[in-house]
């Protein structure tokens, strides 16, 4: 039925497989936790039990049980058995549980910020991170595109010094860049302070005293993302500029007289076609992949959050983080699919011929 | 007409592809032989199906409708198959991988072999072969595809078949990439084939007066059909379809007007 | 009147290790407007090097080593890429590169590619009058004018490309146009389409004047008025299309002659045959004639005897025991 509208079918395929890929992340996402030998309550029971009397501890653990839907519940009270043991629920009743309250937009509860919801937790975090990645990644990605093209189409000076300069930088770990910036810039000249979002001594607001403390705050972080980035970047256009230089269409247009401008510009697009994908990449790894510079900056984003979550086992928060992470993911390759579809006419040409066998 | 020992048989050998309304026929309810020895070409211009009726006898396609059969047999393991059936394409450049040597690679040939011979064997069958295209073994020693011309990669494609030695060889159009002085020699490389190594060999081209040089018989493919078949001096001489007239009115001749 | 002239003209490259390879050695022709040149020989003779330097383009590392080339009396040499640009490209002399799959963008449609052309070389000419002028010409070429200019280059047929391709070079109506295996990469019954739609713009007056290069002598026959033979980057003879075709007086023209094919009935024994042997390193100098090693006729002082162009019967052959 979908024969005469070869891109909505396109798009449906891809949207089939991407939701698999989902239910496939999201069934992983549940059990992984729950592989230990341990539930999670035992694990925090270890931990805040010292002190208490048995009938407080067990009080409080069957309050946990509750909240974290591991026993049978009717009426807001806990099913027992004969021995006035609580009813645990089995894995699929939870499964089943827990997929409900995804769609309710629940992601349970935080064990570690206990009554904290783990979505207000995230919801807090994230601003942060959206703010350090979002622009950098975007500034980070155009500005290593445009100088890759005009490095592969220049050639000369301005490649042998761009070239190794950002062979050398995108080479990096971030972590190595981070840290010799944060020691150069703020331990040595002590120009830029070496951690947190904003000076502590303000309350975040949308004063101008804030905006600039987190601008302040923003530019080493910023800049240890955008670097990498940008390098790794113009690597990749250099060789695929130089690549399509080389290319019949290219030498056509310098028979034709056509303007150096729009030879560039062609290059720029035909070039980029691939580029687009680690666009989609970062973007859809940036929710997570602040961690390591958020981690350095002790910059107060997602990351930082999922750094504590794991190490204090804090299960539901490990699991709505991996989620969002699994989600963008998803969405940014997703959407650089259908994007490409449309794009390069190879492509959308394939979708029309078939795939000759 | 159908004869118990063809290497090929097709039988109302159909390939589709597609489905609904926008359904191609390729190769439309083709029926044919192909017998041990002979040089057969397929003759026809682009899209007429030549191709993919050359890559089903590679096992590449199956038919949709009807049977291909080789030694009659269909095609199932294409490995097997690939040890008796071997092809040349149009582009050499595309077969050979561009990041290791020509030798190595001619060396790689082997692998496809049930029974590796020897190291010194494999290397005296590469020389042999080297020789049999008129290329001095170490001309391509060390050297890498891109340093080779059109013409030379084109003749390393067939110092593999001397290589390897197969029952059939498919030729796709191994002559539309090279000048005339390269193709003239392809030309005698395969008769070389035929005479020398007893081989059957399957000649796809568009163009029907090089056909003409090579062949025992001729087919000649409009629209996914065989319009035509006989030997070369019957088709030329006197044509009976008019895809086959066409074909070779369309030739420049220099004693004949072309362009009217 | 002449409207091209070529004299003596040498152009090398310079390899990466700074190698010269003197592509194209001491070819001098002219031509008057409304020839057709047809230029043969095999590949790697420096066919394509000698297109370049008859636009004026030298973009490194092709240079010009000597010599002149002049378009309505106007020189080619010396001049910037820039100016060569402006002035040359596409109105004075134009290009049709073979293989037109790859000589177009691929993610462009055809109209916007041919939009680029006019804009780069017609000022204060606006969308609409751009797309008039292309539906026009486009008219003329036996396509479906608006399927054409609206697909991309893989939607259509190898034909339908060789002749958009032919389409965007000509829409200035150059001067000069010199083809370069405009049909070598199409099976004979779309070649000879488009012949007939080049034939079909020479008679149109759109362009007069043609330089078509081929391997293919034969069609040479029926396209060209006077045919060049190269071998090894210079002209071995240049004669009329007859004097090539059928009464060949160097000896690579006589080999190339016999390597070309035939399907004219009853013709099987006169089987092509290859040429043995290789062209020259170019690398090198060469003192003698740069066939001598691969000439049936060669005498011993043919190796180290400079050959020069002379008259025998009415066209210029480059062997001094050619009769």
């Amino acid at each position: 039925m979908l024969k005469q509208y070869p891109s909505l079918r396109y798009i449906l395929q891809r949207g089939v497989w991407y939701l698999l890929t989902f239910a496939v992340a999201v069934i992983i996402n549940f059990f992984l936790p729950r592989l230990g030998s341990h539930n999670p309550v035992d694990i925090i029971m270890g931990k805040f039990s010292a002190g208490m009397s048995s009938e407080a501890a067990r009080a409080k653990e069957e309050a946990y049980l509750k909240e974290f839907g591991l026993v049978k519940v009717r009426n807001g009270e806990i099913l027992r058995d004969a021995a006035g043991k609580p009813l645990k629920t089995s894995n699929t009743e939870q499964f089943v549980n827990y997929i409900k309250m995804c769609f309710k937009g629940d992601l349970g509860t935080s064990f570690q910020k206990y009554p904290k919801k783990v979505l207000q937790v995230i919801i807090e975090a994230i601003p942060w991170t959206i703010a350090l990645q979002l622009p950098t990644i975007l500034l980070g990605w155009i500005t290593g595109n445009v100088l890759g093209a005009l490095a592969a189409y220049r050639r000369g000076a301005f490649d042998r010094v761009l070239f190794p300069a950002a062979l050398f930088i995108s080479a990096l770990p971030s972590f190595v860049f981070g840290m010799l910036l944060l020691y150069y810039f703020s331990v040595v000249m002590n120009w830029f302070p070496a951690m947190g979002g904003y000076a502590d001594a303000i309350v975040p607001s949308l004063s101008f005293e804030f905006i600039q403390s987190a601008a302040y705050h923003y530019l080493l972080p910023f800049l240890s993302i955008f670097c990498i980035l940008a390098g790794g970047q113009a690597i990749g256009m250099r060789s695929m500029g130089i690549y399509e230089l080389g290319t019949d269409y290219i030498k056509y247009a310098k028979w034709l007289g056509l303007k150096e401008s729009r030879i560039i510009g062609w290059l720029f697009r035909n070039a980029m076609l691939p580029q687009l994908t680690g666009l989609a990449l970062s973007l859809g790894t940036m929710i997570g992949g602040a961690l390591i510079t958020e981690m350095i900056f002790s910059y107060p984003g997602l990351g930082m959050a999922i750094l504590t979550t794991i190490q204090n086992n804090d299960y539901p928060m490990i699991q709505g983080c991996t989620l969002l992470i699994t989600t963008s993911v998803l969405l940014a390759n997703f959407t650089v699919d259908i994007l490409i579809g449309f794009l390069d006419p190879r492509v959308k040409a394939g979708l029309r011929i078939g795939k000759g066998n | 007409m159908l004869n118990k020992n063809s290497i090929f048989a097709a039988n109302n050998c159909t390939r589709e592809f597609g489905t609904g309304k926008k359904i191609v026929r390729a190769v439309d309810n083709t029926t044919f032989s192909i017998e041990s020895g002979e040089i057969v070409s397929i003759v026809g211009g682009s899209g007429c199906g030549k191709s993919v009726l050359a890559k089903m006898m590679l096992g590449l396609y199956k038919p949709t409708d009807g049977t291909l059969l080789y030694n009659n047999a269909p095609v199932t393991n294409t490995k097997i198959h690939w040890r008796e059936v071997q092809a040349v394409f149009q582009d050499p450049f595309s077969c050979f991988n561009q990041f290791f040597t020509i030798r190595s690679q001619l060396k790689d040939a082997f692998g496809i072999l049930q029974e590796k011979p020897s190291h010194k064997e494999i290397e005296k069958r590469i020389d042999n072969a080297l020789l049999a295209v008129n290329i001095k073994p170490h001309e391509i020693s060390g050297k890498y595809p891109f340093e080779l011309s059109g013409g030379q990669m084109q003749r390393m494609l067939l110092a593999r078949i001397f290589i390897l030695r197969p029952k059939v060889l498919i030729a796709d159009e191994p002559t539309s990439m090279v000048d005339a002085c390269v193709r003239a020699n392809i030309l005698d490389y395969l008769m070389k084939l035929k005479e020398e190594l007893k081989m059957t060999i399957v000649f796809v081209t568009h163009d029907i007066g090089l056909a003409y040089y090579v062949s025992d018989r001729l087919f000649i493919m409009h629209n996914g059909r065989i319009v035509e078949q006989g030997t070369p001096d019957e088709v030329t001489l006197s044509p009976r379809s008019e895809h086959t007239v066409r074909l070779l009115e369309d030739i420049p001749e220099i004693h004949r007007a072309w362009i009217c | 009147m002449t409207l091209f002239e070529v004299e003596q003209l040498s152009l090398h490259y310079l390899t990466r290790f700074g190698e010269k390879i003197h592509a194209v050695t001491d070819v001098s022709f002219t031509m008057k407007k409304g020839e057709i040149l047809g230029i043969a020989g095999e590949s790697g003779c420096g066919k394509s090097t000698l297109v370049n330097g008859l636009m004026g383009l030298f973009i490194p590392p092709l240079y010009p080593t000597d010599g002149i080339v002049k378009v309505a009396g106007e020189s080619l040499m010396n001049r910037t890429p820039e100016d060569i640009r402006k002035n040359v490209l596409s109105r004075k002399v134009s290009m049709i590169p073979q293989g037109a799959f790859n000589a177009l963008n691929p993610t462009r449609k055809i109209k916007d590619i041919a939009a680029d052309v006019i804009a780069a070389h017609m000022k204060d000419i606006d969308r609409k009058a751009i797309h008039t002028r292309l539906r026009e010409r486009f008219d003329l070429f036996g396509m479906n004018t608006e399927k054409v200019l609206n697909s991309y280059p893989i939607q259509l047929t190898a034909g339908e490309r060789q002749r958009s391709v032919i389409g965007i070079s000509t829409l200035l109506n150059p001067r000069m146009v010199i083809a370069d295996e405009p049909t070598s990469a199409l099976d004979v019954s779309t070649q000879k389409i488009v012949i007939k739609m080049i034939f079909n713009l020479l008679e149109k007056e759109i362009f007069s004047t043609m330089i078509f290069i081929t391997h293919e002598l034969p069609l040479l026959r029926h396209v060209a008025d006077t045919i060049a033979i190269m071998y090894a980057g210079e002209f071995v003879e240049l004669g009329t299309a007859e004097q090539i075709i059928f009464d060949p007086r160097h000896p690579y023209t006589k080999a190339l002659m016999g390597a070309m094919l035939s399907a004219e009935a009853g013709q099987k024994q006169k089987k092509p045959t290859a040429i043995e042997g290789a062209p020259p390193n170019l690398a090198k100098p060469i003192t003698g004639c740069r066939f001598a090693e691969r000439c049936p006729v060669a005498k011993p002082q043919c190796h180290h005897t400079k050959q020069n162009m002379r008259i025998i019967a009415d066209r210029q052959v480059r062997c001094e025991y050619a009769q």
